[in-house]
């Protein structure tokens, strides 16, 4: 139970965000409308993805330091669910972007860098899986995910800043103040985040516990 | 396995409860009852006020609360079998 706090913390936080996210006050919002709540399922799965895919990189340098399986393990499961999470955030984005913007995809800069960035992870999984060998796999692709994560920071981050775009925190606009000036909106919001990063932190654990059990078992029989 | 005759059984159930309330709701949605309300049925209501919102809330409690459920059995039985490789020796 000592270790396990964090998990109690992820279903306390989910439940708040569910609860408050829908019955909460919001900003009455032109052509949003009450689509606005959105912000606390949509954004969290991109904040989510991006902070998982940190964990999987700073994984992967550790295994370049030092190449552990357990390391190897780690960074893969991590790339696993924040792909996941990306792709959750791009159906999610369409989805929400039908009813706003009037089409599922508008080639909009930060959809479009979006796609690009999950392609790049995409070819990782495949590049994985293109080794037999234990140790060149991991050390290929724990080399390829350190540049993936430098590629897809401009993707989604700077490049789409650069242009005009429909997306909010696009087109010039740091971040996506027109929202974050609401503290109504953020009481639910910064929780939710925590809270969905958390399930996919929770995902990971359970996920490499399994992974390195299985290598365990594998090595002595 | 176990568990998911456990999980068939309690969405069965869920479902049932929901018709019978469905059956239930529609006259008195229409003000078509000549019965008065208990406090029971008052308490039913909650759920249909604010065009159904709370409806949806209890969707998305059921959802996250299944996949939560489903995560935590994975999580101890990973937990289980940790503990037996150790026991073990492997």
């Amino acid at each position: 139970m000592k270790n396990n706090w964090w998990k109690i913390l992820t279903v306390l936080l989910l439940v708040f965000t569910v609860v408050a996210g829908m019955l909460s006050d919001v900003p009455r919002l032109a052509i949003l409308n009450e689509t606005i709540r959105n912000l606390y399922f949509h954004v969290p799965m991109w904040f989510g993805m991006i902070l998982i895919l940190l964990v999987s990189v700073v994984y992967s340098i550790r295994y370049l330091r030092n190449p552990t399986i357990k390391n190897d393990i780690f960074a893969y499961e991590a790339a696993k669910v924040g792909i996941l999470f990306g792709v959750l955030g791009i159906i999610t984005g369409m989805e929400w972007a039908k009813f706003t913007w009037g089409e599922y995809w508008s080639n909009d800069p930060k959809q479009n860098g979006a796609a690009i960035g999950l392609l790049i992870y995409f070819a990782y999984l495949v590049l994985r899986s293109s080794f037999a060998e234990q140790q060149q796999r991991a050390r290929i692709s724990a080399v390829y995910n350190i540049f993936a994560f430098a590629a897809l920071i401009p993707l989604l981050f700077i490049l789409p800043r650069l242009t005009d775009s429909l997306h909010p925190g696009s087109g010039g606009n740091p971040g996506f103040n027109a929202y974050d000036l609401d503290n109504r909106l953020r009481l639910v919001f910064y929780p939710a985040v925590l809270g969905w990063t958390l399930l996919g932190i929770w995902i990971v654990n359970v996920k490499s516990r399994f992974e390195i059990l299985r290598q365990r078992i594998y090595e002595n029989v | 396995m176990k568990m998911f005759r456990i999980l068939v059984l309690w969405c069965l159930l869920l479902g049932a409860t929901m018709g019978l309330n469905n059956v239930q709701a529609q006259p008195e949605q229409n003000g078509g009852t000549t019965i008065i309300a208990e406090p029971e049925v008052e308490m039913a209501d909650t759920l249909r006020q604010d065009g159904k919102i709370y409806v949806v809330v209890t969707v998305l409690l059921t959802v996250l609360g299944g996949v939560l459920v489903y995560l935590i059995s994975l999580d101890r039985k990973v937990s289980r079998l940790e503990k037996e490789v150790k026991s073990l020796g492997v």
